[in-house]
């Protein structure tokens, strides 16, 4: 019992009262407050959908016995928010910070049971709001959306896989090269996903040059070939052809089933931003990708697409932590994305070849302007 | 009106049981003189507790339900600790008492001032912003209905009352026996405290397992009537009471209790034999 001790204890209160004040006017709900009205046998909720962020609960009780009020994770356990001790007669506030995600509101007369339970929706945060005090449950939810977005894309992939298939089996040229590049593009977007799995990569996307000896040729590089046929290449027969494209789709589904129960980690998908600028870096800038048909600048649209999500997703972790770099990585991509738009051609984009060398160097400045932020995510979303 | 008067009392009962214990004790072994200390640490939280609910409800920050359950159940584990000490304090001193040496009592006593202060302060301040939120709330509501703040008034003023009545019965029994019981009681109301600390970390979702519960008897004791809310103000009992709350509660009160029996027996027991050597 001593000075120590008393310090102590000051400074643990004093700690908990800043840390946890919150304004108690919030841009929630137009009027400020949702208002709950609890009586002996029910419980209602002025609304049943907020915006994310700072979230007040007006808790009226008009029944007989003592309430409470409480906000619910999803799973129905969790306590988000509650409110306890609310007379007959007398209001009281719960203000919490809920991110994005779904509720339950219960009130509890008498203090017994389960309580009066609805289901209670909370929208994406209004700009500049801080959505969660909770960094576990908002990596959580960033690696949740991507795992969704990666099999969104996977879907995509072996549809349009099928489609270009067809055409190039069954010798529709002009088909098969507008099905490449934007069926491609799915494949692109959520390339180091596609990578990770070793066996399939180099069957599905191994250029020519990077072959070893002893390698088969197959796959979508292989199709370019003989689409975009060089000078002096015989083309393939069409049982030939027939091999590659089913094999093809072959691939192409395995790819899907092993994604369908991945789950990633908040360091994957930064490292997996990252990544995807390295590839248009070193393969798309440069023109190396699509040696035949020159539809580098629909990878690199894909690739910058891929680790924009990625970036969109963990955005909400830098929120409050790091928001010079959330403001950076924001205008670089945006600037990057302008400077790829300046090459749009109707549904697609130029051709590499088309480009001159200033403008690819540019276009490579640009890149390498996004890529210095996007080194710093990883350690900024893993905190 | 009875609802609000419910919360009132028990609020109320938490906070004066441990108060007029400690304040018997001091009347009790003749150190009236000290009783400014536990009125002192009792002001300021009262003053902290009104002035901070006041802020919080009426001012531009409020405080979110994290902040809060962390605050009551840290609030709550400090207090058991210093009742704990108080606990030991008292049966320390109640052995000097025995041996009648008066003037180093004092000094042992005198040497604890900060100790008595933080004791009254701790064991009103951990249910005092609760209360005093609940308070300014009915008071929020008296342009509708005065209602729920009489009642709540009621409840705090009936278990002062309750308080003093239980001060005049201690005061009655003899010097042995209110060592023992105050004690004792004190043991069983700090386990009570430490439970439902433990509880509101839990609610917090910082120690786990809220919703494994030991047993649930809330339809046989229901916490909004009369035997709930006498229970939970006196020994902070809870009708569902999880798993972590019993065994911290059992993991607290046996230990602690034995060795202040131990402690309260071993004493005169010592003194005697002494004398007969």
């Amino acid at each position: 019992m001593n000075k120590t001790s008393t310090a102590a204890a000051v400074l643990v209160v004093g700690t908990l009262a800043l840390a946890g004040c919150t304004d108690n006017t919030t841009q929630a709900s137009a009027d400020g407050a949702i208002s709950v009205v609890s009586t002996d046998d029910a419980c209602n909720v002025s609304t049943d959908t907020t915006a994310g962020g700072t979230i007040k609960f007006d808790v009226k009780n008009e029944g007989s016995a003592v309430t409470e009020f409480y906000l619910l994770a999803e799973d129905g356990l969790r306590i988000v928010g509650e409110v306890e001790n609310i007379g007959p007669g007398v209001t009281r506030d719960l203000v919490v910070m809920a991110p994005q995600g779904k509720y339950f509101t219960a009130c509890k007369p008498g203090m017994v049971g389960d309580g009066i339970r609805a289901a209670f929706t909370v929208n994406e945060a209004a700009d500049g709001q801080e959505v969660s005090a909770d960094r576990a449950a908002l990596q959580k939810n960033a690696t949740d959306q991507y795992a969704a977005y990666v099999k969104d894309q996977n879907e995509q992939l072996v549809r349009g896989t099928e489609k270009f298939a067809d055409a190039f089996a069954s010798g529709d040229e002009e088909l098969a090269k507008s099905l490449y590049a934007p069926t491609r593009m799915h494949w692109e977007r959520i390339e180091p996903v596609a990578e990770s799995f070793g066996d399939l990569d180099p069957i599905l996307d191994a250029r020519e040059a990077d072959l070893e000896d002893g390698e088969d040729f197959t796959g979508w590089h292989r199709a370019e070939k003989d689409l975009w046929a060089p000078k002096g290449y015989t083309k393939m027969t069409e049982s030939e052809r027939e091999k590659i494209a089913t094999k093809m789709v072959e691939d192409t589904k395995e790819l899907y089933t092993r994604t369908q129960s991945l789950e990633f980690t908040p360091d994957q998908l930064a490292n997996g931003a990252k990544e995807l600028l390295d590839e248009v870096a070193t393969g798309k800038v440069t023109g190396e990708e699509e040696t035949f048909s020159h539809t580098d600048l629909w990878d690199f649209q894909a690739n910058l697409e891929g680790a924009k999500i990625a970036y969109e997703d963990l955005q909400p972790l830098l929120v409050g932590t790091d928001d010079a770099l959330d403001e950076e990585l924001k205008t670089n991509f945006a600037a990057l994305q302008k400077q790829l738009d300046a090459y749009r051609e109707g549904d697609g984009f130029k051709y590499y070849q088309d480009l001159s060398d200033a403008q690819i160097k540019e276009l490579a400045s640009g890149v390498d302007a996004l890529s210095e932020p996007l080194s710093k995510l990883t350690a900024a979303v893993v905190k | 009106m009875i609802g609000n008067y419910l919360i009132g009392l028990r609020e109320g009962l938490e906070a004066v049981l441990i108060v007029v214990l400690l304040v018997a004790y001091l009347n009790k072994s003749g150190r009236k003189h000290l009783l400014p200390r536990i009125w002192a640490g009792i002001a300021v939280a009262v003053l902290v507790s009104l002035g901070f609910g006041a802020l919080l409800t009426f001012g531009p920050k409020g405080l979110t339900f994290e902040a809060q359950e962390m605050i009551g159940g840290s609030l709550s584990i400090v207090a058991v600790g210093l009742v704990t000490w108080m606990i030991f304090w008292m049966a320390g001193v109640a052995k000097t008492l025995s041996s009648d040496l008066k003037s180093q009592v004092d000094k042992v006593a005198d040497s604890s001032t900060l100790g008595l202060v933080l004791v009254g302060a701790f064991a009103v301040g951990r249910e005092g912003l609760e209360t005093a939120l609940f308070l300014w709330a009915a008071a929020r509501a008296t342009g509708e209905t005065w209602q729920p703040l009489l009642g709540a008034f009621l409840g705090i003023l009936t278990a002062i009352f309750l308080g003093i009545l239980l001060n005049r019965g201690v005061l009655k029994i003899s010097l042995s026996k209110f060592f023992t019981i105050t004690g004792a009681l004190l043991v069983i109301v700090a386990g009570g405290v430490l439970a439902y600390g433990v509880h509101d970390l839990q609610e917090a979702g910082f120690l786990p397992g809220v919703h494994n519960l030991a047993f649930d008897v809330s339809h046989i004791i229901a916490p909004g009537g009369v035997t709930g809310t006498l229970l939970k103000g006196i020994f902070n009992f809870s009708p569902a009471t999880t798993w972590l709350e019993a065994i911290v509660w059992v993991a607290y009160v046996v230990p602690v209790m034995f060795l202040y029996l131990r402690k309260v027996f071993a004493s005169p027991a010592k003194a005697v034999s002494s004398k007969n050597a």
